[in-house]
């Protein structure tokens, strides 16, 4: 039986790997690739407790997030590709004009 | 909530502003006559849309609180004075960007369609009374700030500074979205009906009426997410790095919109939050005054030893957030028994704060030439007597940010002072205490720059001609710094009515 604190449990990890994988990367993709998985473990926990109470704003505040992704995507491809046609690379080590 | 009135009426001004947003964006690009006066036109139907805005917002003050969409966003008189200072923020802003624009060639329709959408994202974000509207707002704001920040194309640093507002900002989302998820589940019992809620006055209610048995690890988890991902945005120690850089690579004239916006709309949305879950401030009491302590001391050290004003300014907002976030820790003692004086405290400084952190940032707009920004100490040398009027503005304002007498900056500090010694939080007012001298040092730093060395070589020498934006808006901020600090007691009637804070 599959219960709510499994899917709890699991969008944690979710969310805990997402978190590594944005302070141990190096490449603005895969960092935002993480972020969104920050994001859709907190849209797993939504749905599971939204189910959970047998409440639908829980399954509705995913849309809104969903939203909101799409929305900082598209934006974010955006600025990583003005990058690219500036510096040829887009390595987060190598873009490091400002500094004290 | 039941029983108050709940329409659109309560967003008007915020309307205003997004239909001002679409009128510039489709008039610049649709409407050939607009485009050849863009110049001109762009700017002033911006500003003249701002103004009906604030309009309608001023004469609400008074008024009853109303609600909209079901009560999540609420319309108190303590979001129609965050919305008065964002209001002010953005016409300031446009003031500045004009020639400035111009000067850098970015000037774009598109500029001022951003200030005004990132704008109403402020808007929403002070009167969001629900953490997902309140989600929606913060990333409507931020989303717009992050095309700003890389608004000149052409330059790396700009790019550059995008990029790392765009990846810290979305990691905080992240946070903030999860902590939310948390909230929500740990909020089991808190809504009228024994359900869970992201509604903040039911939980308010809820956790006033001890609807809640004991607080759950899942409801302080997300407390402790939501913390941080507010921390990020506000750009916090130890939560502040990419706020230097984004400061400094951003083009000036949206590094003073940001600064100041963000600061607004975030500590807003924190002292609501704070008020909803005064009841159970055990959880965030002592964690808010670790952070405001080493905020404050972080963020004044680190600017000591800073050669570029705008990396220097960065820091010291980082400083002042910090002050600002110890006034907000007094809601939290005693239950929220000192909420009133707090949220009048930290409304009164922010206002300071906005005024001195547009006016310092105009003061380096006024003072870049054409295809070359003003931008470290090296640049202001000798500044006094080749320009007398930038130099004794910037005084102004860095005697202001210093909080030496008789500035606004100076009652700012003066009244946060007095709320933490009424509240108990004496050791968070000598922490202030200490880090304002420390300040002190850089401040003046700027001045002696300014009045006691000569100019050399690779000082910036002759600044733009005909800038009557920047100077309006620079001479503003600057009387009302000096005239709001020798009689505090207008600014204070201002920000009153913010203590009239919707938690029921």
């Amino acid at each position: 039986m599959i219960t709510t604190s499994h899917f709890l449990v699991l969008s944690a990890i979710l969310f805990t790997t997402g978190v590594i994988g944005v302070l141990v990367k190096r490449n603005p993709i895969v960092i935002f690739m993480c972020v969104e998985l920050m994001l859709n473990a907190a849209n797993l926990s939504f749905i599971a407790l939204g189910r959970h109470f047998g409440q639908v704003n829980g399954q509705m505040y995913v849309i809104f997030a969903l939203a909101v992704a799409a929305a900082e995507v598209s934006v974010g491809l955006g600025i990583i590709v003005a990058i690219f046609r500036a510096k040829e690379t887009i390595n987060v080590d190598e873009v490091n004009l400002l500094k004290s | 909530m039941v029983g108050m009135s709940d329409s659109l009426a309560a967003i008007v001004p915020a309307i205003i502003v997004m239909i001002t947003g679409f009128v510039v964006l489709l008039g610049d690009s649709c409407v050939p006559a607009w485009r050849s006066n863009g110049k001109a036109l762009n700017p002033s139907v911006s500003i003249v849309g701002l103004l009906i805005a604030l309009f309608f917002n001023q004469t609400h003050i008074g008024k009853e609180a109303a609600t909209a969409f079901n009560g999540a966003i609420v319309d108190d008189p303590f979001s129609r004075v965050g919305i008065l200072l964002l209001g002010l923020t953005a016409i300031f802003s446009i003031l500045l960007s004009m020639t400035y624009l111009e000067n850098k060639k970015l000037q774009h329709g598109e500029y001022y369609v951003l200030i005004l959408f990132s704008l109403f994202g402020g808007m929403l974000m002070v009167s969001a009374n629900e953490l997902i509207t309140l989600f929606v707002a913060i990333e409507t704001l931020s989303v717009a700030l992050y095309v700003l920040a890389g608004f000149a194309r052409t330059e790396e640093k700009s790019e550059e500074a995008a990029l790392k507002y765009f990846l810290l900002g979305a990691f905080a989302a992240g946070f903030l979205l999860y902590g939310i998820a948390m909230v929500y589940g740990g909020s089991m019992g808190l809504a009228h009906d024994g359900q869970p809620t992201t509604n903040l006055a039911e939980i308010a209610t809820g956790l006033a009426n001890g609807g809640l048995m004991s607080v759950s690890v899942m409801l302080g988890i997300g407390l402790a997410l939501l913390f941080v991902g507010f921390a990020f945005k506000a750009a916090l120690v130890p939560f502040h790095m990419w706020a230097p850089d984004v400061y400094q690579g951003a083009p000036t004239s949206v590094t003073a919109y940001m600064a100041a916006l963000t600061k607004i709309a975030i500590f807003t949305v924190i002292l609501r939050i704070c008020s909803a879950f005064a009841p159970i401030s055990v959880v965030w009491l002592n964690t808010l005054q670790v952070i405001a302590v080493l905020t404050i001391f972080g963020g004044n050290i680190l600017a000591v030893t800073q050669d570029n004003v705008k990396r220097m300014l960065a820091y010291s907002s980082v400083a002042h957030a910090g002050y600002i976030l110890a006034a907000v820790v007094a809601v939290g003692v005693q239950a929220g028994k000192f909420r009133d004086l707090a949220i009048h405290a930290t409304m009164f400084y922010l206002f300071a704060y906005t005024l001195m952190t547009i006016g310092s940032f105009g003061v380096l707009i006024w003072l870049s030439k054409r295809g070359r920004d003003c931008q470290t100490l090296n640049d202001l040398k000798g500044l006094v007597k080749r320009d007398p009027f930038g130099a004794y503005v910037m005084l102004i304002f860095m005697l202001s940010l210093g909080g030496i007498p008789p500035t606004m900056g100076f009652m700012g500090k003066l009244m946060i002072f007095n709320v933490l010694l009424q509240s108990g939080l004496a050791p968070l007012a000598i922490c202030l205490g200490i880090a304002s001298i420390i300040s002190i040092y850089y401040y003046l730093r700027v001045v002696w720059m300014m009045c006691f060395m000569e100019p050399d070589n690779e000082t910036v020498s002759d600044r733009a001609v005909e800038q009557s934006g920047v100077s309006i808006a620079v001479v503003i901020t600057a009387v009302l710094s000096l005239v709001l600090g020798l009689a505090p007691v207008i600014a204070q009637n201002i920000v009153a009515p913010a203590s009239n804070i919707l938690l029921h």
